[in-house]
């Protein structure tokens, strides 16, 4: 799993030359209006408003595929679960267990609207550098210090992330293995408390290196908002298709009838 | 641990996010200027501990560590578990932009009732009582968000009961291996740095201070 998101923010598209306070703030009016669609032919319509999207944000397939593949894979159990389960009439049964078409639709409907959230939030997030996007969400009226700690995170998650493969080499060359057994637990906690006392003295010598530097709460950014004609349009029509895919779920034309998918 | 985007009704994602606004704002006020950069390096190592999988017979676990944050943070955990899940939508798109709310309400209430259990040590008098109450705190965790993700999956719609009932029986094996690692982790830091958990007694480090406060006192000749 990739973990810089923004690797591909430099690509030139008209999703990178969006104003990002303006692209986060329409693109998530956009997730929540897909997360609440009830019927199977508008969530069709949001994926292939999110592919169309994301395809207009240059990000390369693989780096996009290879996040969207663990999201497939913890919905799939849903196309088991949900028309094995679903209460009402049976269609026919599997093994004994009532098999319910409502039940796959629900499957397929909510299966439809993770990977157009999904893609939307790479559209939105991997089209900027990480704390242009944080910085944004400020002007935003994100809470400050909020904004401050999620920078902070993200850059300690790098040095940490190395920290531990270079404390994992290390186990392994002491010759432990991974077991399922009381040892491998006891083994896995001092390594967790390992990582976190050393983590512990190097966010004290980051705080003290923040102070000389004359920290007081505030985070300067050297970054600086434009927004144009051009970046209010594409939110207009952005957020056009979202209320007219919303009001016509909202309608009932396409309410999920009875006995058909549509 | 979470659940994903589409599955939950309007409602309950509201809640979710009602309750998390509520509990950030209550539990990010109690934070000093010094903790800002503290909580977050200590939520980025908690991040990267989550990307360590355990094996169980022939499958694998992560490690999802939230009674753990509340062991070390205590009510800062709920902040720190709130960072940690942005972080995760933002960069893997595990869980989603709008379930953010009750998947923090549910880990991070998680961690919080972690520390409530956490706390109750001081009661007792007993030998390893580290890990015996880490290893609850970590179990409890799971417990708890294993409950309100049930209770989020009912209250959309009654076609869930039979997945909520699945999700629960498939905590079961992560909240043993919660305890014991948690358990494991409390029973260290208690020994190499006592300091780094949370809610630690001054009294529980009596024999160290009595004789500097001795010293203390003696110091002023008047």
């Amino acid at each position: 799993m990739p973990l810089d998101i923004d690797r591909f923010a430099k690509r030139a598209s008209p999703l990178q030359r969006w104003d990002p306070r303006i692209k986060l703030f329409t693109l998530g009016i956009f997730v929540f209006s897909v997360a609440l669609l009830k019927t199977l032919p508008i969530a069709c319509i949001a994926l292939a408003l999110a592919i169309s999207i994301l395809r207009l944000s240059n990000l390369p397939y693989d780096f996009v595929a290879s996040s969207v593949k663990w999201v497939i894979f913890f919905l799939l159990p849903f196309f088991i679960i949900m028309p094995l389960s679903y209460p009402g009439e049976a269609a026919f049964y599997v093994i004994g267990l009532p098999f319910a078409w409502e039940g796959l639709q629900l499957a397929t409907l909510i299966f439809i609207k993770a990977v157009a959230i999904i893609l939307t939030t790479f559209s939105m997030f991997g089209t900027s550098r990480f704390d242009v996007s944080m910085i944004a969400l400020q002007h935003l009226k994100c809470p400050k210090i909020l904004v401050q700690m999620l920078l902070f995170t993200y850059r300690y998650t790098f040095v940490f992330i190395d920290e531990m493969r270079r404390m994992q080499v290390a186990m392994r060359a002491r010759g432990f293995v991974m077991k399922s057994d009381l040892n491998t637990m006891q083994v896995m906690g001092n390594f967790v408390g390992t990582l976190l006392v050393r983590s512990f003295e190097r966010s004290e010598r980051v705080y003290k290196a923040m102070l000389s530097k004359g920290y007081q709460g505030e985070l300067h950014s050297m970054v600086r908002f434009k927004s144009e004609r051009q970046d209010f349009i594409k939110s207009a029509l952005v957020l056009t298709t979202a209320i007219i895919m919303l009001s016509l779920d909202f309608s009932g034309l396409f309410l999920p009838a009875k006995q058909g998918w549509f | 641990m979470h659940i994903s985007d589409g599955i939950l009704s309007a409602p309950v994602l509201t809640a979710g996010f009602i309750g998390t606004v509520a509990l950030a704002a209550y539990t990010l006020r109690q934070l000093d200027l010094d903790d800002i950069p503290k909580v977050s390096v200590i939520t980025s190592v908690f991040f990267v501990a989550s990307l360590i999988h355990v094996p169980i017979g022939p499958s694998s676990v992560h490690l999802i560590l939230g009674g753990l944050v509340g062991v070390v943070l205590g009510m800062r955990a709920f902040p720190a578990i709130m960072l940690g899940i942005i972080l995760q939508t933002i960069l893997f798109g595990h869980g989603g932009v709008t379930v953010i709310g009750v998947n923090t309400m549910m880990l991070g209430g998680g961690g919080l009732v972690a520390y409530g259990v956490w706390q109750l040590r001081h009661r007792f008098n007993i030998k390893k009582k580290e890990m015996l109450f880490g290893g609850l705190a970590g179990a409890s965790a799971i417990f708890f968000s294993g409950i309100v993700l049930a209770l989020a999956l009912v209250t959309t719609g009654e076609e869930f009961i039979a997945t909520a009932g699945y999700t629960l029986i498939a905590h079961i094996p992560v909240i043993i291996i919660e305890a014991l690692i948690v358990g494991a982790c409390a029973a260290f830091l208690a020994k190499v740095k006592p300091d780094a958990l949370a809610g630690q007694l001054p009294t529980s480090a009596a024999p160290a201070v009595e004789p500097t406060t001795d010293s203390r006192n003696e110091k002023p000749p008047r």
